[in-house]
């Protein structure tokens, strides 16, 4: 079985999303300017661009971890309008279609690997303990940790925690998932082993978006590369032309800065 | 010698105060520290009013005296025709105590969980309760614990101004068996000797776990 098969137990239905004029500002000072994305379902989204251009806080605006001031959400054939009062269960259906992956893990460190993936099953889709806990088995043993069932986090190295932490994100059968740098605490080599993980997910057709600055990872399994510099897209498209040949100035010498490293 | 007979002839009598004493702190404690941890939430909510509420409820009971706080309960309520028994007022008044200092420790104890257990809460879709009682409480008391063992240290010595209001506890046994014979300096040392023998052991506990959570820190 592929990894999105357990995560879904059957493949749920491919899902795309679409943000329109997402604009968000803290007092005076602008981290987004009116910017639109539209992810086709089952494509591989990688958001790249220098820090302080905005693409964590735009990401995290897609599942409203950021509240955005303005600008439309449309999902899974909901509409939400971050500007005005949000009803429960559009966010709720929001928070169901839309995993996410973070960059410091945040597992839960007073629970076991097992129970930090089984426990969020049991109380947002109310599954039983033995469903959820053999959900949580399968997936484990997918991103190779099964031996790891019942350590808590502070056992793990930072790669088995990221990779636990994409379980416990799966195992609630998101069809979006959020990646926000999710490589960038770890150390080179361990962060292989969650990019494998990741790459198996995009092959499985699951539909990604990936802050990151892991360049090959972003031309190799990507779809998309949207550029983000100053709160805006600057530039999107095709993955290797953009790096083979990028339109703006500001792509240009970001990605200079990145590959000649 | 004649201490040790003497004390041996107080101590069944002194027993009873000490009881009284270990119950109102007991109860000060269990209906404080709940109180304390409705508290704590109150003090970070963002509506203005609850805020204001828990606030108040906890610097009164942090700034004003407890011996202040037993006397409005003890003599001043009787006005408003609520009248309490001594010992029913001192576990009222206590138990405030305990719940406004009790409450600070655990703020600080929820706010020292990090800001990612929260997002990732939500990001899971997690309810409030749920986010609340099962992740952050957890790790957050973790770290109250030693501040709230403290707190419990202090309202059993607290409870002797109880002896304020006549309530039987371990000063007025004491007084009372002082007043018969005149050997104060003997009853007040053994009484001070039982609070010692209660709150020693539980310092000595409370320096092992702050040790213990230092280490796993």
């Amino acid at each position: 079985m592929t990894l999105s098969e357990i995560a879904n137990g059957k493949l749920a239905p491919r899902t795309g999303i679409k943000l329109e004029n997402i604009s968000k500002s803290y007092g005076n000072h602008v981290v987004i300017d009116d910017v639109s994305l539209d992810v086709e379902p089952g494509t591989v989204t990688a958001l790249i661009g220098p820090s302080g251009a905005g693409k964590s806080t735009f990401l995290r605006c897609i599942n409203l971890l950021e509240r955005p001031d303005s600008g439309t959400i449309r999902v899974a054939g909901h509409t939400i309008e971050p500007g005005k009062v949000i009803n429960a269960k559009d966010l709720a259906a929001l928070r169901s279609t839309v995993g996410m992956v973070f960059q410091s893990f945040n597992l839960f460190p007073h629970m076991s690997a097992l129970k930090n993936i089984s426990f969020p099953q049991q109380k947002v889709l109310g599954r039983s303990k033995e469903e959820a806990d053999e959900r949580a088995l399968q997936l484990l043993e997918r991103v190779g940790l099964k031996d790891k069932a019942n350590q808590h986090p502070g056992r793990c190295s930072g790669g088995q925690q990221q990779r636990i932490a994409i379980a416990r994100a799966l195992a609630l059968d998101p069809s979006i998932m959020l990646f926000d740098e999710p490589t960038s605490a770890l150390d080179p080599e361990v962060g292989l082993e969650v990019l494998a993980v990741m790459r198996e997910l995009a092959d499985d057709g699951m539909t990604m978006i990936v802050v990151t600055h892991e360049m090959q990872f972003a031309r190799d399994v990507s779809d998309t590369l949207v550029v983000m510099a100053d709160c805006k897209i600057i530039e999107q498209g095709d993955p290797k032309a953009i790096m083979s040949d990028p339109q703006e100035a500001r792509t240009r010498r970001f990605l200079r800065a990145v590959l000649e490293r | 010698m004649n201490w040790l007979i003497e004390w041996a002839a107080y101590l069944p009598q002194l027993m009873s105060g000490l009881g009284v004493s270990l119950m109102i702190a007991g109860v000060s404690i269990l209906a404080g520290y709940p109180l304390g941890l409705v508290l704590s939430v109150m003090v970070g909510a963002k509506n203005l009013a609850v805020r204001t509420l828990g606030l108040a409820v906890v610097e009164i009971g942090r700034g004003a005296p407890a011996l202040v706080i037993l006397y409005l309960f003890y003599y001043g309520l009787p006005k408003f025709g609520i009248a309490f028994e001594s010992i029913t007022a001192a576990c009222l008044a206590l138990s405030w105590n305990a719940a406004a200092y009790s409450s600070e420790i655990m703020r600080a104890g929820l706010q020292s969980v990090a800001r990612g257990q929260h997002e990732a809460s939500a990001a899971l879709g997690l309810s409030w309760s749920h986010t609340f009682f099962r992740v952050i409480m957890p790790q957050g008391m973790r770290s109250a614990i030693p501040g709230l063992m403290g707190v419990a240290i202090q309202m059993f010595q607290g409870t002797s101004l109880a002896y304020a209001i006549a309530v039987p506890e371990l000063m007025k046994s004491a007084y009372n068996i002082g007043s018969q014979d005149f050997n104060y300096l003997q009853i007040f040392t053994l009484a001070g000797i039982c609070y010692a023998a209660i709150s020693m052991p539980a310092t000595w506990i409370t320096v092992y776990f702050e040790k213990r959570m230092a280490r796993h820190a």
